[in-house]
């Protein structure tokens, strides 16, 4: 013990000055807590004690280490951050049956992770700072203030419940006995998520509305089918926790997007506004982003904003696109001054919202013309556009020849501009589509009513 | 100059400020700051993690800017919901911590695609006790690349949780900016204290200092506890340590409320109408100040990036004594003009709204002007 000299005691309070009721188990898992950090030889600095809500909540004052007290059932995710961000740090949550009620979600998904932290739930069966109300652990019958009659809701059995979650360690003990100091012990050892079960008495309420002593904390674990044991240990050395590198590090900002070093401008108009609508799949946002990047390579101004539902693979894609020799601060689109049409989804899609008689330049996929479709519409051979540069090029191959053909880009400059800028899986697919259009640009395919 | 999101602006600006732990919960429309943070992080240079829901997201980043960390969680309307509770909770224990919302259409569900303004309310006053806490509302990517890195830099110099406001339409639409033309301050770091020396970690000699740090997990032990509590972080029943930490709360951010006022402003002296515009709405006031403008009108304009505490004096001195009557445009059923209207009442305010997930339109905030003020 010699080595331990100088360590403070990380649990330092004596059981007579605790602010617990007389009797209450709380005082005895805190003794029983402080003799294993003391046998491990712990210092203050390397320990947190975490306190959930309720009666065990006013723990951190008796601890000399670094205390966390948190919000109800909230223990076990601040637990987590904290071991992130200082992985070397001993991390125990001291949580109340009522708290693995609200933070239930917590407690498996922090299991899941397997987190290197420590739960101890102080399971006392009832509600103690509240008054008596029955709690998740509440045994069958058990009488409480909203229990009146007994109470009728199956027990929680918390150590399964992050036991088939993933947890590395749980056991369950009733504080009256050795196993609890062990228990604590091996959990504090255990690499990733631990959690004992200590079975208490709250003698302000729930022992005295129900026949509850030590001997019949273990006769309660019997009847229940809850042994006190060890139910799981797995020698896991999953890095729940990695370190948190200095702000210093953080990435460079220049290597998140690629930065183009093109020192060609684009002289373009006050304000275009360009809509594509179609269906998924047909590359729609994709097509619009593209432009919309060479554009800004060249140092002018695009603003692209995308319409589509949450089944991203089924119904409309539309994107608007607005093209500006200056900042665009309005991204609503006033007036269109293109509109291309490649499906029947993106038809319906912006007829719901805007006139189509308006815009000057109406293109429409001649597959999908119907009788009610605008008469100011020119047909737009998709199909055949497909076959010649392929589905996945089509949209851009249209959009970029006819933004082209609008005299706003010229034909030799978007294809220097995409050759430069254009980066990622799809970049053959998308020179291929500007090299049609730049090549096709003086054709009137497409173009005349 | 590239094209970007605003979401991707606002991770810019988070990692340009030293950014090193994200947390977050997916939620349209603010999941790509999630995304993004991923592949900013693979590196090794920050921690990130998806949570099992809203509340862990933010319980974690309380916990790790407790251990020294600078941490950013993003969400929607829905998720500052879930936020709030733990939102006192950083208030409580003067947690830096830079929160950005998203906003989405309506109450509940809402519109996830849709965008709207709705939250401006809500964000100021999102926690129970009433204790003051700044807001910013970002109008594009760049601004709120800007307000992203001037969020943490307030979060760190008072020791906050800050709440950066931006809508589906900043968050999700792509738009040419050029980052590093944008003139940001030096980034600021939380006050650490002598670990040497004998340290209360809510030690402050005037109620509006913010105390100085250490981090939980250092070489010296450090207490905090979202319960009421003393200059030693423990939970406290003397009246006048409750009273002086509750003031201090207050203080912290009403004393140094010059430095969160963050305004543009377009005066004309000679002007008779000022249109006052935040977040996504503002674009559309630009222009059509540009256009009544051109057509010989006298309009001041003020952009507010800070929405709480309300920059008064800044809005103060763009309604001078000419001006009779204030337009605000915005993206709810007139929120923001209903708070004016209890602050200015040398003008008549004139709420510009709209609600259906769409924008406000330049020509709309022209027709409200050139229509003859009530009188």
């Amino acid at each position: 013990m010699v080595e331990t000299l100088d360590i403070p005691d990380i649990m330092q309070a004596d059981r007579h000055d605790m602010g617990f009721c007389p009797g209450c188990t709380h005082t005895r898992v805190l003794e029983t807590l402080g003799r294993v950090l003391k046998k491990r030889n712990l210092k203050p600095q390397d320990v947190c004690i975490v306190s959930d809500i309720g009666c065990i909540g006013i723990a951190d004052r008796y601890f000399t280490c670094h205390t966390f007290h948190g919000l109800h059932g909230r223990s076990v995710t601040y637990a987590e951050g904290l071991k992130r961000a200082r992985p070397d740090l001993t991390v125990i949550v001291l949580i109340g049956d009522g708290g693995c009620g609200i933070g239930t979600g917590h407690l498996v998904h922090t299991a899941r992770r397997n987190a290197d932290i420590t739960v101890i739930v102080c399971n006392n069966f009832n509600f103690g700072m509240t008054g008596g109300q029955h709690s998740p652990t509440t045994p069958p019958c058990g009488l409480t203030v909203t229990t009146p009659h007994g109470a009728d809701a199956h027990v929680m059995d918390i150590c399964s419940t992050v036991t088939i979650n993933g947890a590395a360690f749980a056991a369950r003990c009733s504080a009256y006995t050795d196993a609890c100091e062990q228990q604590l012990s091996d959990a504090i050892n255990t690499p990733g998520f631990a959690l004992v079960d200590v079975w208490e008495l709250c003698v302000a309420h729930y022992v005295g509305r129900n026949k509850l002593n030590p001997k019949v904390l273990t006769d309660l674990s019997h009847q229940l089918s809850l042994p006190f044991d060890v139910i799981a240990r797995t020698h896991s050395t999953v890095p729940a926790a990695t370190s948190t590198a200095p702000a210093e590090n953080a990435p460079a900002v220049a290597g998140i997007t690629r930065r183009s070093s093109i020192r060609k401008s684009l002289i373009l108009p006050r304000r275009t506004e360009i809509i594509v609508a179609g269906s998924a799949g047909q590359r729609i946002r994709s097509a619009c982003g593209v432009i919309g990047t060479l554009v800004t390579a060249a140092n002018a101004h695009a603003a692209q904003c995308d319409d589509f539902p949450i089944t991203v693979r089924k119904g409309f894609s539309v994107s608007s696109l607005v093209l500006s020799h200056k900042p665009i601060r309005n991204y609503c689109l006033m007036n269109p001054n293109l509109v291309l049409i490649l499906s029947d989804d993106g038809h319906q899609r912006i007829a719901q919202t805007m006139d189509l008689a308006t815009p000057p330049s109406v293109y429409i996929n001649d597959a999908i013309i119907r009788v009610d479709t605008p008469r100011t519409w020119r047909p737009l051979p998709l199909h055949n556009i497909e076959k010649a540069v392929g589905k996945n090029a089509a949209s851009l191959a249209i959009l970029a020849r006819l933004i082209v053909q609008s005299g706003m880009i010229d034909p030799n400059v978007l294809m220097e501009l995409a050759t430069e800028a254009l980066t990622g899986r799809h970049r053959d697919d998308q020179l291929r589509a500007i090299a049609w259009a730049t090549r096709n640009a003086s054709s009137q395919e497409g173009s005349n009513p | 100059m590239e094209f970007i999101t605003g979401n991707q602006a606002v991770v810019r600006g988070a990692l340009k400020a030293g950014c090193n732990y994200v947390a977050g919960y997916p939620i349209t429309p603010a999941s790509s700051i999630l995304n993004e943070c991923v592949t900013a992080f693979d590196n090794g240079a920050g921690t990130i993690i998806q949570t099992e829901d809203e509340i862990a997201a933010i319980g974690q980043c309380i916990a790790a800017s407790m251990a020294g960390a600078k941490p950013l969680t993003a969400t929607s309307g829905p998720g500052l919901c879930l936020y709030s509770e733990n939102i006192g909770f950083a208030q409580m224990v003067e947690a830096p911590l830079v929160i950005v919302d998203c906003q989405r259409m309506g109450p509940a569900t809402g519109g996830a695609t849709a965008t709207g303004d709705g939250d401006v309310i809500f964000a100021g006053n999102v926690t129970p006790g009433g204790y003051p806490l700044p807001v910013f509302a970002a109008t594009d990517a760049v601004s709120a690349y800007k307000l992203t890195y001037l969020s943490f830099n307030i979060a760190e110099r008072l020791r906050t949780p800050v709440i950066l406001l931006t809508s589906r339409d900043i968050a999700l639409t792509r738009q040419s900016v050029d980052l590093d033309a944008v003139q940001l301050p030096p980034v600021i770091k939380r006050q650490w204290a002598d670990p040497d020396a004998s340290f209360s970690p809510y030690e402050y000699d005037s109620i509006e200092n913010v105390p100085d740090f250490l981090p939980i997990g250092g070489p010296v032990p450090v207490r905090c506890t979202g319960s009421i509590h003393g200059p030693d972080g423990l939970l406290t029943n003397d009246r006048h340590a409750i009273d002086r930490k509750l003031a201090h709360l207050s203080a912290k951010i009403m004393d140094h409320r010059h430095e969160l006022t963050h305004v543009d402003a377009d005066r004309d002296p000679q002007a008779d109408t000022l249109i006052l515009s935040y977040g996504v709405a503002d674009g559309a006031a630009r222009d059509a100040v540009d256009e009544l403008r051109s057509q010989g009108h006298r309009i001041t304009h003020l952009t507010l990036y800070t929405l709480w505490p309300m920059p008064e004096q800044a809005i103060r001195n763009a309604a001078s004594v000419n001006v009779t009557r204030i337009i605000v445009p915005e993206l709810n059923i007139g929120l923001y003009a209903e708070q004016l209207r209890r602050v200015i009442h040398t003008a008549d305010i004139q709420s510009i709204t709209r609600i259906d997930g769409g924008l406000i339109r330049p020509e709309q905030i022209i027709e409200a002007y050139t229509m003859a003020p009530c009188q």
